[in-house]
């Protein structure tokens, strides 16, 4: 059973498809880093995460485009997360809370607004997707060009996404900004650092990109809406951050662990292994609440995080 | 001049609180009346449908009550996880193992004749304890990652929802799975059903087992010293162990305490309602109980009527579903967004309006 091809159709297939689901999960967790190292706890993601994929299957359908239908969903992501930001920084509630019951809210919403664009004939069709990077020869090479160059362009689009945030976050004065407001609110007050404009941003920016990545989830995997699609990759993105160190870059290997933990279940079909498919569906959130059980080394995350700052 | 002034301090006479909350239920219902819209011409009449269909008869109440049990055992769980301060959000998870370990143990060979009331009790207690003990040990193993490692108990209790609905996926797809085309056990035996305790009605003992175990939270918080060193763990982790408690074992039994109420929950549900364990029971009930606890400001005593209410807004919710085909996501809307306007309505108890401005030069502008 485990000859050498069908090992190797199996790794290729397999590293292909970790790629391939790491992606919606590390454009989410690039947004939320910005969120918490601006000290704000989103986890309001996950249900952002859901709206963005109904906002991108909706206005795919019915423009056709798929960049028309991205878009919308950055910007409604943004917006979901205007009211969370207003939530967060001037009511000052709970953040924690604020987040799951936004996601009850989100769960609903997605639903409702599907049955009512769908209609009672809820039918299984596909929107037009972004296509995938086809390069001529190289795509085509064994192993490299099937696991490397043959994704949809939005998994190139976050990838470069990855390291302009590294950049950002800390190369530029903006990053600074955010950073010193997640780590010592107050000392960044007295420097002149609005502390309420730059959470705001943060939050802003981490609604974007779960909305992002819940049109890259409809986008360029599913071609489809159901509102169990999202089923906890905005939580799996909040735990990729806390296994990045709050870090970009090392993000993206946090995301490829657990996108490899997705794609084990479908990879192991090549072969025929009396394994319960339930044990291989759980992989990932087992894999989660290893990260951050704290078995693994306790991690540093930032001074002011879930905490209120009352003033400007 | 500016309409809106600032307080010094928050207002807190009753009126405002009492008309603060009514006008955030009122924005919430309009909201929910906007949703019913597509699906009927008069918003009104569906509301007058939802409270007549799940407080308007007996038989309506019954079935709110069966609702409302578990709603009001993850509130209590709620309360005593949140109060001690750790931020248990996995009853989903604590449901389904309480209702995996309610079934397993009901569908016990020594279960299959039980006569008697005697009989009955004698299970149900060997039901509870089992269920109770299995939802207790699943979430107090995240209170020990929490005491022992540090970890995070958000996200590993939120993840271990799925990793719990999986686990009774593939129970009743494999080893509990009943013959025939669906994935779910055997029925029960007849004798290990909740009796129906309203005349009448379809209501069970679910709602007995809730207040129940509301005397006992109850108790346990307000009454007991257990309840007050967990109190103050979660009040103030720092000076409590400095007072001698020790923190950690407060979050594991806590953790534990709130574990065994949600699986309570689980087990009211399959004994009482579904009769067999199947596969997605909760559908949200989790998350709404923790929504029925933050209403009642984590008061134990208060989580009673605020889950009758929210149950019977499911309740009526479904009903008309079947009426008018409205879908019951809009009750799911209406239940979050009554919570999310409650928490900012906490902002507008700093403003008061000051319409001296508008009365021209007779006002002072400033009282």
């Amino acid at each position: 059973m485990f000859d050498d091809t069908a090992l190797m159709a199996f790794l290729v297939t397999w590293m292909a498809a970790s790629l391939r689901f790491a992606g919606p999960l590390l454009m989410a967790a690039l947004g939320e880093t910005f969120a918490e190292r601006a000290g704000v706890l989103n986890v309001g993601i996950e249900g952002t995460f859901l709206i963005g994929a109904l906002v991108a299957f909706l206005a795919t359908q019915t423009s056709g485009m798929p960049t028309v239908g991205f878009l919308a969903a950055l910007g409604v992501g943004g917006l979901a997360n205007l009211f969370l930001a207003w939530m967060y920084v001037t009511v000052g509630a709970n953040q924690v809370v604020v987040g799951i019951v936004f996601n009850i809210f989100a769960i609903g919403a997605a639903s409702y607004g599907y049955q009512l664009a769908a209609g009672e004939a809820a039918t299984a069709e596909l929107v037009p997707m972004f296509p995938k990077l086809d390069i001529p020869v190289l795509s085509d090479v064994p192993v490299i060009g099937q696991v490397l160059l043959s994704h949809s362009v939005l998994f190139y689009l976050t990838l470069a996404l990855m390291i302009l945030a590294d950049l950002v976050l800390f190369r530029t004065r903006f990053g600074l900004n955010i950073r010193a407001v997640g780590e010592n609110p107050h000392a960044a007050a007295n420097a002149g650092i609005s502390v309420s404009r730059i959470r705001y941003q943060a939050v802003l920016l981490s609604g974007a990109a779960a909305g992002g990545a819940g049109a890259y989830l409809v986008l360029a995997e599913v071609g489809l809406f159901r509102d169990t699609i999202v089923a906890g990759q905005g939580f799996i993105a909040m735990a990729i951050v806390i296994f990045g160190r709050w870090r970009p870059l090392y993000a993206a290997f946090a995301a490829m662990a657990f996108g490899a933990a997705q794609a084990l279940q479908l990879s192991l079909q090549l072969f025929e292994m009396n394994i319960p498919p339930q044990l291989l569906l759980s992989l990932p959130y087992v894999l989660t609440i290893v990260a951050v059980s704290g078995l693994i080394g306790r991690a540093n995350q930032p001074g002011a995080l879930m905490q209120h700052y009352k003033g400007h | 001049m500016p309409i809106l002034r600032k307080r010094m301090a928050p207002s807190d006479t009753l009126l405002t609180i009492v008309g603060i909350n009514a006008v955030v239920v009122l924005c919430a219902l309009a909201i929910g009346a906007i949703l019913f819209l597509p699906y009927t011409d008069n918003p009104f009449a569906a509301y007058a449908t939802l409270v007549e269909s799940s407080l308007g008869s007996w038989r309506g109440i019954g079935i709110t009550l069966n609702r409302a049990a578990p709603l009001i055992l993850i509130g209590l769980g709620t309360c005593v996880a949140w109060r001690s301060g750790f931020g248990y959000l996995g009853f989903e998870g604590c449901l389904t193992i309480g209702a995996a370990g309610a079934a397993w143990y009901a569908l016990r060979p020594f279960n299959a004749e039980i006569a008697g009331m005697a009989g009955f009790l004698v299970f149900l207690a060997g039901a509870m304890a089992v269920s109770f003990g299995a939802g207790g040990l699943w979430a107090g193993g995240v209170g020990f990652l929490r005491s022992r490692f540090g970890g995070n108990e958000v996200l590993i209790s939120l993840m271990s929802n799925y990793v719990a609905a999986f686990f009774v996926q593939y129970l009743v797809s494999g080893p509990m799975r009943a013959e025939g085309s669906l994935p779910q056990t055997p029925r029960f035996p007849l004798g290990t059903w909740l009796p129906t305790i309203l005349p009448g009605t379809r209501g069970q003992a679910s709602i007995l087992i809730a207040l129940v175990a509301v005397f006992f939270v109850w108790l346990l918080m307000r009454r007991m010293r257990l309840g007050y060193e967990l109190q103050a763990t979660g009040l103030n982790p720092q000076a409590a162990r400095y007072g001698g408690i020790q923190v950690g074992a407060r979050y594991v039994l806590a953790a534990f305490l709130a574990g065994g109420l949600g699986a309570l929950a689980g087990l009211v549900e399959v004994l009482g309602t579904q009769h067999r364990l199947l596969d997605g029971l909760s559908g949200g009930v989790g998350f709404i109980g923790i929504v029925v606890a933050l209403l009642a400001r984590l008061n134990p005593l208060a989580v009673v009527p605020v889950a009758i209410l929210y149950a019977a807004l499911s309740v009526g919710g479904d009903a008309l579903q079947r009426r008018i085909g409205a879908p019951t996501s809009i009750i799911f809307i209406l239940q979050s967004l009554i919570v999310l306007f409650l928490m900012a309505s906490e902002l507008l108890r700093h403003w008061t309006l000051d319409l001296s401005g508008l009365r021209g030069k007779k006002g002072t502008g400033d009282v």
